[in-house]
């Protein structure tokens, strides 16, 4: 097959030499988004409390915290819908203070909240957020056909946005982060509140962007998602960050290989059956009867517990995961608001 | 009782640099495309009844009372006097709405202006491509009446024709006074406030219905501070026969006006806005 009966440069394919449009971008060696020192307040409330974070350009980076520990007010410091409080903020080099316009032009940007134009098709949709860029409805057609493709939503371009699905929506929002063909995509919760078929659909996407150069920075409440998708991430809660690291390196870190998940009968003392493993747990969470140890070996854990001197209603050994760090970290109390 | 602010309500905000005010005319016409599509989309069907209305002011007033008014006013028969007025409300009406509840719907319901702004468009190019299309759309409702008023023999001078580029002009200043109001407002609510203040009595009081010669100097004094005033004495002019002078007089005010109150939604919305 010659290049000529082949559309050149889908997106998400491997790219044509010379296409600008879908020029796939080696990691350079300059960082995405830099931040020293970086916080905003609202008012009293602070919601970043100087924190400093280096995302490497061309992996993903992700963002992790409960509500209201600052994940979205970072974000939005970052894409110009905050300003910079106090501290040092570069993205793609620039200063987030003075070059905000600047900046924006070679971002993309999916927010939490879906924000797509109802009166507009999904067509036209697309089409006027390149005009926003200054690409006029003519330059940006081939463009707007492969993000169609890409979102594999070509066939509901001409509906009206409303008609779509929840899933189909939160794909076209990615759709859309790309008509400018951005360096670096924010993406704040970019699978909130879709159902499993639809969040495997824009993890792939968003798989396909990465494998295309672009960095991608995300804030999640999954650790699924994190887990899957994320190079790098860090932890944030009240405004701080707490830990920073890959997936793996994190939970070897701060959780170990495996969990042992007890469910402690009724007469079993807890602190009393810790005591006896010392030594050999890594760490644990108890809660609400519900302890959960980890360790290098969690069966062989689990076989040196006396059952009868600590009886217990079930036990399940497993890998460590993300959650489990993520717990550990934020504590388990219910975070209300935000 | 406490007012509940809606959230991220901002007053006026930081004053901004000159640079931060001059509009990219490109980006500002994507702003603006947007608008006219919608528009073109919804004409049709919800918009049109509002097209109607300056035609039943014209009816009841200019033929209805009318009749009753036998030597019309300063030699004008009534209907004739009342019609050039009602080019220059269609325009303020249009404006009005759609600076209002348009633009409100827009930036705190559907949160529009979230993505438009975190694209390169800046808050002076969102206010700029708004009150561009609101006044193109008072334009269009300005031309449906002239082009009625004209066919039933209400206009008198040719000069007429080059009533739409006023018309525009209006519009801007309609625009821009109704965007200052809503980049300010705290909550929807106050909307009362400012159709039934100001709105209504600019349209009842602004010389569409009756001239100010035989009332108080105080009166005409007072309709000089408002738009609609100035509009209206320049479509009248241009229907019946204009005095050059006295337009540039009016057209200056609406221009000035426009470009004094412009600054004040661009910092209001970017401070609700990018906080």
């Amino acid at each position: 097959m010659t290049a000529s009966n082949e559309p050149a440069g889908r997106v998400g394919e491997k790219p044509a030499p010379g296409d600008r449009r879908i020029r796939a971008r080696p990691a350079s060696n300059g960082s995405a988004v830099l931040a020293r020192k970086l916080a905003k307040s609202y008012g009293s409330r602070v919601a970043v409390d100087g924190i400093d974070f280096e995302v490497p350009a061309g992996i993903c980076f992700g963002f992790l915290g409960p509500n209201g520990a600052g994940k979205t007010t970072t974000m939005k410091m970052i894409y110009g819908l905050a300003r910079v409080g106090a501290g040092e903020l570069r993205v793609l080099g620039m200063d987030a203070r003075r070059e905000r316009r600047e900046i924006k032009a070679r971002i993309g940007v999916v927010s939490q909240e879906t924000n797509l134009d109802g009166d507009l098709t999904v067509r036209e949709n697309l089409t006027q957020q390149a005009s926003y860029f200054g690409i006029d409805a003519h330059d940006s057609r081939p463009r707007v056909d492969e993000l169609l493709e890409f979102s594999l939503i070509a066939d509901r371009g001409d509906d009206r946005v409303q008609a779509l699905s929840g899933g189909m929506k939160r794909r076209l929002m990615v759709a859309r982060s790309m008509v400018n063909d951005p360096e670096l995509i924010v993406l704040d919760e970019p699978t909130t509140g879709l159902d499993p078929q639809a969040r495997l659909a824009v993890w792939r996407s968003l798989e396909r962007l990465k494998r295309r150069g672009v960095t991608l920075l995300l804030t999640t409440h999954y650790m699924e998602e994190a887990s899957r998708l994320c190079d790098r991430l860090l932890i944030m809660d009240e405004g701080r960050i707490v830990t920073e690291g890959t997936p793996a390196a994190l939970i070897l870190q701060h959780a170990g290989r495996e969990a042992l998940e007890l469910e402690l009968g009724e007469d079993c003392d807890a602190s009393e059956l810790l005591d006896t493993l010392a030594g050999r747990a890594g760490g644990h969470e108890l809660h609400d009867g519900a302890l959960t140890i980890f360790a290098q070996d969690a069966d062989e854990l689990l076989r040196s517990i006396d059952h009868d001197r600590f009886p217990t209603d079930s036990a399940i050994v497993r890998r460590a995961t993300l959650e489990d760090v993520f717990l550990r970290l934020t504590g388990r109390s219910l975070r209300e608001g935000e | 009782m406490a007012m509940s602010y809606e959230p991220g309500y901002a007053g006026l905000g930081d004053r901004l640099h000159i640079r931060d005010l001059i509009p990219a005319p490109r980006l500002a016409a994507a702003v603006w495309r947007r608008n006219a599509q919608v528009f073109s989309k919804l004409w049709k069907g919800a918009l049109l009844p509002t097209f109607l209305d300056p035609f039943f002011y014209l009816l009841a007033l200019g033929f209805g009372l009318g009749t009753y008014i036998a030597h019309g006013i300063n030699g004008v028969p009534y209907k004739e006097f009342v019609a050039p007025g009602l080019i220059a409300s269609a325009a303020m009406w249009s404006s009005a709405f759609e600076t209002t509840y348009n633009v409100y719907f827009r930036m705190n319901e559907l949160r529009l202006y979230d993505n438009v702004l975190s694209t390169p468009v800046e808050p002076q190019d969102l206010v700029a491509g708004d009150i561009a299309w609101s006044s193109t759309r008072a334009t269009v409702y300005g031309i449906v009446v002239l082009i009625v008023v004209a066919a039933v023999g209400l206009v008198s001078s040719p000069w007429a024709i080059l009533i739409p580029p006023f018309v525009l002009l209006g519009g801007m200043c309609f625009s821009v006074i109704g965007y200052t109001f809503t980049s300010l407002i705290p909550k929807i609510d106050l909307y009362s406030y400012f159709f039934t203040l100001g709105i209504t009595p600019m349209f009842l009081f602004s010389g569409i219905f009756f001239p100010f010669n035989q009332l108080p100097g105080w009166v005409e004094v007072v309709a000089w501070f408002t738009p609609l005033y100035h509009l209206v004495e320049i479509t009248r002019g241009l229907a019946t026969g204009p005095d050059a002078v006295q337009i540039l007089i009016h057209t200056m005010w609406l221009a000035v006006v426009t470009a004094l109150l412009f600054p004040i939604p661009v910092r209001a919305l970017r401070a609700r806005l990018v906080p």
